[in-house]
């Protein structure tokens, strides 16, 4: 499938000029559109180390452009504008301004792992897709996408009790993004699946809501897992000199 | 590992360590029900993990792929330190996927290996090793450990005019690199056109439609947090494996299979497209065609619903 990469030329430039004659040659009108030159001084030469720094964003260097990701990209299929390809280059290039164009998309990635299946030179696209969408949260560029916050209480559930009881994400997952619970289609799956459920097994599941499933003797994990996950934090929050920015931004107030 | 070398997978799959994870115990349950009862209608043994924890999902990795490791590389300590056994098998696609992929990172990759190794001594465990243990997909387990042949010799109602599109979904199959048994000559699993329940259904009697997304995406990873997304991905393949003349897809992974379940009725609602193509697991499926019960092979727990179905082709 051929790649539709998006174009650089858009509407903001292209100049048309209803009066204008040059060298004696009347060149009015839309029959000759010009482009603007287009100036980009905004470079944000930390921005590939940052990204790198980012679980997942390790092998951002090794890219050299061929495309595959983008060539087999689920999400691609769905919306052209979602173009792994690009952003990686417009990552290396430090062209921050270009990328936050497409900063509420890139978190849609599905991790199908297509990218990574053909990716000739080992780069893991799709780590490096989840590696800017943290980026764009961390930085503040965007708020928490739903897909973060999922992961979030999902992974809080794990390392709290080692285990996971879907009906409670699920709830927790929907009273975070302020969400209601009760959407109409979801509705209709209850009853479909409640149509020919024992009793027995409704108990069952209903008690796993409430006494959440968990590994026993999980303590001494719980806490290795949550020591990890503070240094980590820590360490990323250095990478992107985020303790800096609030500094200064406390300054300023 | 010379002597799991020279054991055939006959041997070394009659009693495996079963690692149902945490979807098995909740909407993928029909599967695990199906699962054991194929088992023990085969002569399968299963001896659970004992006290096993989530593997990390899809989840877990967005927060630290390294965690994830480690969550899996407990689960294969587990079975090879606490229980000796040399072979863990998982139905779960999201499970296989990540116990093969802690297995690619500890053989790979240093940083990954000392993380396991500090936590799990933290954790107060052993530290799972690379090559302690095998780790196999439900699909292995009844290719590898019965084959086509044995399953002929014991179907009692054979699944003869049941349309299947056989779908194997993502995390079965990519990224290559974790699988390093597929790909790997005759007989062996294809990553790009897997075939092993196309086999399975084959061998009981089954007519598997040539369906071209096998191993498309179901969006079961934002089944949540991008629905729209997810409903989008599953209408067309439900919508392709109608075309492709199934009334069945055949599924082993209970992401997958709640997801399309979940979609079907989303898609009808929000896209206004509906599709009646039934949706079970190969568990279910094989069950079924050795005799069991729907009620055994757990079909009242799958929201498809496919009672008639089944009756009208005389598996009930």
């Amino acid at each position: 499938m051929p790649i539709h990469e998006k174009s650089l030329i858009r509407p903001e430039n292209l100049a048309v000029h209803e009066h204008l004659e040059i060298e004696g040659v009347d060149v009015s009108g839309h029959w000759s559109t010009f482009i603007e030159s287009r100036v980009v001084s905004d470079y944000n030469e930390a921005m590939e180390e940052e990204i790198a720094a980012l679980p997942g964003g390790e092998h951002i260097h090794r890219c050299w452009q061929c495309g595959s990701c983008t060539n087999s990209c689920t999400v691609n299929a769905l919306n052209p504008d979602f173009n792994p390809r690009y952003w990686i280059y417009l990552i290396r290039m430090g062209m921050e301004s270009e990328l936050l164009r497409d900063k509420d998309i890139i978190w849609q990635c599905v991790s199908c792992h297509k990218c990574t299946h053909v990716c000739p030179r080992d780069v893991v696209p799709e780590g490096v897709m989840k590696a800017t969408a943290h980026w764009l949260e961390l930085k503040g560029h965007t708020p928490k996408s739903h897909s973060m916050i999922f992961d979030e209480v999902f992974s809080e559930q794990v390392f709290e009790t080692g285990k996971i009881e879907d009906g409670r994400v699920v709830k927790r997952f929907f009273k975070r993004t302020g969400q209601a619970l009760r959407q109409p289609w979801m509705e209709d799956m209850v009853k479909g699946m409640l149509r020919h459920l024992p009793v027995s097994l409704l108990a069952r599941m209903g008690l796993a809501t409430l006494i959440a499933p968990r590994t026993r003797d999980w303590g001494d994990a719980r806490a290795a897992i949550n020591e990890y996950v503070e240094e980590q934090q820590a360490a990323q929050r250095r990478a992107l000199g985020l303790d800096d920015l609030v500094r200064a931004a406390q300054r300023e107030i | 590992m010379s002597d799991k070398q020279t054991k055939t997978s006959r041997e070394k799959y009659a009693e495996v360590a079963y690692y149902p994870g945490c979807a098995l115990e909740g909407t993928g349950h029909a599967y695990n029900r199906s699962t054991k009862a194929l088992g023990k209608a085969l002569g399968l043994k299963l001896k659970e993990v004992d006290n096993w924890n989530c593997c990390g999902a899809m989840e877990v990795k967005n927060i630290d792929p390294k965690l994830q490791t480690y969550l899996s590389s407990r689960v294969m300590s587990i079975a090879a330190n606490k229980m000796k056994m040399d072979v863990v098998m998982a139905p779960c696609n999201g499970c296989y996927h990540n116990l093969k992929r802690a297995e690619w990172d500890l053989q790979n990759d240093d940083k990954s290996k000392e993380v396991v190794g500090r936590l799990s001594q933290k954790a107060g465990h052993e530290t799972y090793q690379a090559g302690q243990v095998e780790t196999i997909h439900a699909l292995d387990w009844i290719k590898d450990g019965i084959g086509e042949d044995g399953l002929k010799q014991r179907v009692k109602n054979s699944l003869k005019g049941v349309k299947i599109a056989n779908y194997y979904g993502c995390m079965y199959t990519r990224p290559r690199h974790i699988f390093p048994e597929k790909d790997a000559g005759a007989g062996s699993e294809s990553t790009s056109k897997p075939h092993f329940m196309d086999d399975l259904l084959a061998a009981a009697g089954a007519e598997n439609v040539d369906f071209p997304l096998k191993t498309a995406c179901c969006g079961g990873a934002h089944t949540l947090s991008d629905s729209d997304t997810s409903t989008r991905l599953v209408a067309n393949i439900l919508q392709t494996a109608e075309a492709a003349g199934a009334e069945v897809i055949a599924t082993e992974c209970p992401t997958c299979h709640s997801g399309l379940e979940m979609h079907q009725i989303r898609a009808e609602k929000t896209l206004g497209i509906k599709t009646s193509v039934k949706i079970i697991y190969f568990t279910q499926l094989l069950g079924l065609a050795l005799g069991l019960k729907p009620r055994t092979v757990g079909l009242q727990e799958n929201v498809s619903d496919s009672f008639a179905y089944v009756k009208e082709k005389g598996l009930a």
